[in-house]
């Protein structure tokens, strides 16, 4: 089953820093509210690709950005469920 | 994920209500726009906007307060912010668009009152939203009967201004209009200390002039044959021009609009090519109300233009900026906000007119005529309004609607036929 990949964060300016820097790098990110299976606090969290892992990796060690981790939930997003909110 | 706990409980809120809001916005949010395809790269900054709707924006407002800015609150956009950025204070929206706060409302209010009126006043009494509870006071209105008396239900709660729209468009209701101006200066001067000039004035027209003529440039990308952004990421910005401080929502929406200058050169349409074109007609859409953008755009349609107070009605039409003196600059304010053609006024044939003309300028395949069940000034014009429009030969499809998920596989059954017939 396909996976989505979020990094999480401490706080909205680690998280734009990192994908201003993600994006200048063309590598994928997107911003995202944080899913609820994933953290109990909401906020930004960013999605980036399974295949270019390594190299987000790369640029937040280089970097030295703050991050509280990068999980995992299976992919689930479809615009006919209509649960709004 | 910040957390913003402590934040919240300094507002008072009540944290374990709020908490279920936070568990469902982001399925919600994620399955509506983040199953777009090609989304405009600049939409980021509007995904963070909402990510982080109940912390960022209220942390900036507070930050405000205690320098000694006033935050004023309104529910309609005929309260004019220009007057509330001219005394050095700060205006939010606080129109309640989710289902999330409707019960509260209804604990005080009649239950056939519309889910707007309901939200805002459920979101206030519950403490379930920061931007309600960071308010020093609120602006109402005298447009809808369940507005009027809902302002006396909040009023007990909160400082409460209300400012007293006329109901028709002669001559006299203009100058009495302009005379509501004056005296909701004289409010705002008095409540924050500090002078309305002409040249604060003066500033503050530019400024939120300068965000309507964002607004505009973006609505503009949507007349293209190529459409090169959705209608739900479109509202989506309309939502949050509400809320955002308005400097940096010009600039965000303005660079935006370059990247979209550029699609519209190389061809590019987020929808395949024989999308229906929808103009969306009818009561406002506050945040974070997507359902009926959602469903029509998962159904073969692409929502082109909202004649709403989220759309058109927000951002058409500038104020004069050529005025010096404050009497003047407050005529053509009123001129300015006397030109917004809503359902309360009548006779308000000028809507027709304008939906017409929108139909024309958005090469419109058909209209959608939304009402907020319970809403009694536009479920009566909408009479008018279909009969005018099929008169000229446009298709439209009236629905009534409110906040809750009851109604969707109804939506998509009549909204999908209504847009294969459209072929
Ligand atoms: S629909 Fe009319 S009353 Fe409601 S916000 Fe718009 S202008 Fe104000
Ligand atoms: S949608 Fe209608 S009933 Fe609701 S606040 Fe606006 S004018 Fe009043």
């Amino acid at each position: 089953m396909k996976k989505n990949f979020y990094i999480l964060f401490d706080n909205h300016q680690n998280g734009l820093k990192l994908y201003k820097l993600l994006r200048d790098n063309s590598l994928k990110a997107t911003i995202s509210p944080t899913p609820r299976s994933l953290s109990k606090c909401c906020g930004i969290s960013l999605i980036v690709a399974e295949e270019e892992l390594n190299q987000v990796e790369k640029v937040i060690i280089e970097n030295e950005i703050d991050i509280i981790g990068i999980e995992s939930i299976i992919k689930d997003i479809n615009p006919n469920r209509d649960r709004y909110c | 994920m910040a957390d913003y706990k402590e934040m919240w409980k300094d507002l008072g809120m009540d944290l374990e209500t709020h908490d279920q809001l936070c568990e469902v916005l982001p399925q919600a949010f994620t399955d509506v726009y983040l199953s777009q395809e090609n989304r405009p790269e600049n939409m980021a900054y509007y995904d963070f906007v909402v990510s982080e709707i109940h912390g960022v924006r209220p942390a900036e407002l507070i930050e405000a307060q205690k320098k000694g800015k006033k935050v004023f609150g309104s529910f309609c956009i005929f309260v004019p912010d220009e007057i509330v950025f001219g005394a050095d204070a700060i205006a939010t929206g606080l129109c309640g668009g989710s289902q999330f706060w409707v019960p509260g409302g209804e604990k005080v209010l009649p239950t056939n009152t519309c889910p707007l009126i309901k939200a805002s006043v459920g979101a206030r009494l519950d403490k379930t939203c920061p931007f309600f509870r960071i308010a020093d006071m609120y602006i109402g209105e005298t447009t809808c009967d369940g507005k009027k008396k809902a302002w006396e239900i909040l009023g007990e709660d909160v400082p409460m201004y209300v400012m007293d729209l006329p109901q028709m468009k002669r001559r006299k209701d203009y100058k009495a209009w302009a005379e509501e101006i004056t005296d909701f200066k004289n409010t705002v001067e008095e409540f924050t200390g500090n002078k309305v000039t002409a040249d604060s004035l003066k500033n503050s027209i530019k400024l939120i002039n300068d965000k309507r003529r964002a607004l505009q440039r973006l609505s503009n990308f949507r007349k293209n044959i190529n459409i090169p952004i959705s209608g739900k990421d479109v509202l989506l910005i309309s939502q949050i021009a509400f809320y955002d401080d308005p400097t940096r929502f010009t600039q965000m929406t303005n660079a935006l609009c370059d990247e979209l200058d550029k699609r519209v050169e190389e061809g590019v349409s987020v929808f395949p090519k024989g999308t229906k074109r929808i103009l969306l007609a009818g009561t406002p859409l506050a945040i974070p109300n997507w359902k009926i953008h959602n469903i029509i755009e998962t159904s073969g349609g692409a929502v082109v233009c909202e004649e709403m107070c989220t759309g058109t009605r927000y951002f058409e039409n500038l104020v004069d900026e050529s005025k010096d003196g404050l009497e003047d600059q407050i005529d053509v304010l009123a001129q300015r906000y006397m030109g917004i053609n809503c359902a309360c006024f009548t006779p308000n044939n000028d809507r027709i007119e304008d939906i017409k003309r929108l139909c024309k300028e958005y090469k419109i395949d058909g209209v959608i005529d939304l009402n907020l069940k319970f809403c009694n000034l536009y479920d009566t014009e909408g009479f008018l309004v279909e009969r005018e429009l099929k008169k000229d030969g446009i298709p439209v499809l009236g629905i009534e609607t409110d906040y809750t998920d009851s109604d969707v596989q109804q939506l998509r059954t009549r909204i999908g036929a209504f847009i294969e017939m459209l072929d």
